[in-house]
Order: C-alpha cells, then structure tokens, then sequence
C-alpha cells in the first residue's frame, strides 16, 4: 500500500516540477541564470549540473536537519547550506575548469540567490523526508534545466551556427544569415518570452481539453 | 528544548563551524591548483599585450613555455614592468596594474612601446564588474582601443572620456552604463602608468 502511495508521489513530484509548476515558465524563477548563460550550450549545461547538485542536495540537507532546525533560523540555516553547495562547485571550477569558470563569472555565486533552490528547501525540504526532497530537488532542477538547454540550443544555433561549439550544417554555411542579436543579452528576453508562450499556450489547451 | 532561546544561538553557531571546515579543508586542498590557475592567467595576459608572443591555439603549457623563454621578468630597467627582448634590447613593456573596481578588485597588464609612449594593448586577467556593463571591459570593442595610444606627459596620462565625445590622441571611449568602472579603472591605469614613468624616466636619465 505504502510503496503503491509512494510511486504516486514521485510520479506527482516529476509531473509538478517538470511540466505542471515548472520553475522557469510556470513559477518564472531563477530567470536571471537564465537569460545570463543560455547564450553557449556548453555554458548552460555546467550552469544546469551546478543547480542540479546544489538543488537536490542542498533540499535533503535542509530535510536532514528540518526536526532539528529552530523555525525562527530556518532561513539562515538554509541559505548557509546553499551557500556550501554553491562554494563547493564554485571552488571545483576554479581549480578544474578555470576557462569555464570565468565564462560563468559570477553567476555560479548568484545559485546561492536563485530563487528555485530557497524556494524548494522552504515549500518542500522543509516538511517533508531526505529522499523525497532530494527527489523534489532533483526534478525541480531538471525542470529549470530542459528549458534553460531549449533556449540555448536555439540561440547558439541561431546566433552562431554552431552547437557546442561545432558549425552545424546549413546554419554555418553562408545561406544563413546569423542572428547576432541570439547570442546578445536581448536575444534572452526573446528567446524566454517566446517559449513561456508556447509552452504555457499548450498547457492551456491540454486544460481546456480535459474539462 | 527547541524553545530556548540560547538553543537557536548555539545550533546556529554549530552548524555554521560545521559547513564552514569542510568548505575550508577542500579550499585549502584546491589552492594550490587554484593558484598555479591564476599564475597562468597572468602570464597570458602579460603575453597577449607583448607583440608577437601570443596565440589563441596555444596550449596553456605552450603558453606557460612562451612566456618563460620570452618575457623578462621585472628588473631595474624596467621599474616593474615585464620586457621583451631582442638581443638585450628591450622591444616592449608589459606592465602590470591592479586597484580597486566597482565590485572587486580589477587587475591587468597594460602594454607599452618600446619609446615608453605609445600603448599597444591592455588586458584583463581578474575582474568582478557587472555582467555586461563594467565587464565589457574584457571585451575586444573596449579593449582595442589602447593600440597606439600616447601616454601624455600631464597628470592624466590617459583618460577614458564619454562615448558621445571626441577622442583625443590619449583619449578611449568609456562603456555607456558603467560610469564606477570607468572612472575606477581610469585611475587603476593612470597610478601605474605615472607611477612607472616617473621610475622608468629617471633610470633613462642616469644612463
């Protein structure tokens, strides 16, 4: 019976974090990662492992220490293990991966502020067991991460003609006619805004349908 | 038991000694690596405003090599900067600068001509400006244009002015949005530069 409920609440969870209350397009947290990483892929995926080890795991240390934990200094508490995550990762970087480390610049820092990992840890962490929010944590992560991976492929494509850094054919080739303007601040905004209506006007429709 | 007040203070306190002796053991486990990271930084930035020296395919070992072979390292003749050298003659300067920016320290490399006048290049190897704002100074756009510019005799020897106006022979443009940097990193270049001229020119004069 128990593991029956069990499965019910992880497939819940995935569905919430993924689709239903998606960070990035639903709740529109964590936005300033966002528009500021997706411009390379290679910088939006250790952007996204980054947030993923320091969401799931940052929500079971909070759920670890949730009986413990005074209510009135459960905020410091929180962000104090955040922050460790985050300096954990940021210290890894630098060390390992200096090149990446300065495109990143600041904003592997800024995860200690992104709204999804406090939010996550306060909504869930805090009232529910280790695995189950080390699972929220997770999913909410891979949540953020398919969209922020969306925008992008897109832009990189449409910016640069490359995918990874490697010419992609057609789009580096000389019929394309590149959209500087993708890889460029602005090009966030677009790419964002676009996507939240898309997936947002899909959401609605699926909703209209089942009633 | 949760209720005292005292309680709070001490879990706060214990748990905060905790988080911060496992981040401070694997800081001190990385540093050194981290600190063999930022020699490197340097000595690429030294190499990109000495001319000739430098190479984007460059390995960071090649690069490394390079600047061992190549690049002298501060002597009295130079008043702190680093030289190249062509048969014992210096052929440029690369002088290193650091201040105080509008978040964190900003540190470089300016180069410099031969004549000890002329500027060729200036590069960045630490900075924390605000992301595309103070940080464009990182970027070709600002940064190239410190090739062949005349460092005047005045108290000013260079001057980042606004982008609406005129330049000058001693004159670059300042990034639109990033007033703090500008004006923080104006000062960084001018204290290094005046600093080495007045050095720089008295050890020319005892020759």
């Amino acid at each position: 019976m128990s593991a029956v409920r069990a499965e019910s609440e992880t497939r819940k969870t995935v569905v919430e974090a993924l689709w239903r209350n998606n960070p990035i397009f639903k709740q529109v947290l964590g936005i300033c990662s966002t528009l500021a990483v997706t411009n390379l892929v290679l910088n939006t995926i250790v952007m996204c492992v980054a947030l993923t080890f320091t969401l799931s795991l940052s929500a079971a240390t909070v759920s670890i220490l949730r009986k413990l934990t005074p209510r009135n200094i459960r905020m410091m508490v929180e962000t104090l293990i955040i922050a460790f995550y985050v300096i954990i990762v940021d210290v890894v970087l630098k060390a390992y991966w200096p090149d990446m480390s300065t495109n990143l610049g600041p904003y592997v820092g800024l995860i200690i502020t992104n709204c999804i990992v406090m939010g996550r840890c306060e909504a869930y962490g805090n009232t529910n067991p280790p695995v189950p929010a080390f699972l929220d944590g997770f999913f909410n992560a891979l949540g953020y991460s398919f969209v922020l991976l969306i925008i992008a492929t897109l832009r990189e494509l449409l910016g640069m003609g490359t995918l990874l850094g490697y010419p992609m054919p057609y789009f580096s080739g000389p019929y394309w006619d590149r959209w500087i303007m993708m890889v460029m601040p602005p090009g966030a905004f677009f790419m964002l805004a676009v996507l939240t209506w898309v997936l947002r006007s899909i959401q609605l429709a699926r909703e209209e349908k089942s009633k | 038991m949760h209720q005292k007040r005292w309680f709070s203070v001490v879990y706060m306190f214990l748990v905060t000694a905790f988080f911060s002796s496992i981040v401070i053991g694997f800081a001190q486990f990385t540093s050194k690596t981290v600190q063999v990271n930022e020699k490197l930084a340097f000595e690429k930035a030294v190499l990109t405003v000495l001319p000739g020296l430098y190479s984007d395919e460059a390995s960071r070992l090649e690069l490394h090599r390079t600047f061992i072979e190549r690049v002298t390292e501060p002597d009295d003749l130079s008043a702190g900067a680093y030289t190249l050298r062509e048969n014992g003659k210096i052929v440029a300067y690369a002088l290193p600068m650091s201040g105080q920016g509008f978040w964190a320290p900003i540190k470089g490399v300016i180069g410099i001509k031969a004549d000890k006048k002329t500027t060729t290049a200036i590069a960045f190897y630490e900075q924390n400006e605000t992301p595309g704002l103070g940080a464009e100074i990182t970027k070709p756009a600002f940064k190239s244009q410190f090739e062949g510019k005349v460092i005047s005799g005045s108290d000013k020897p260079l001057s980042i002015i606004r982008p609406s106006e005129e330049l000058g022979s001693s004159e670059v443009h300042a990034i639109a949005g990033a007033t703090q940097t500008s004006v923080r990193l104006e000062k960084i270049i001018n204290t290094a530069l005046s600093n080495w001229q007045s050095q720089v020119d008295i050890k020319g004069a005892e020759e």
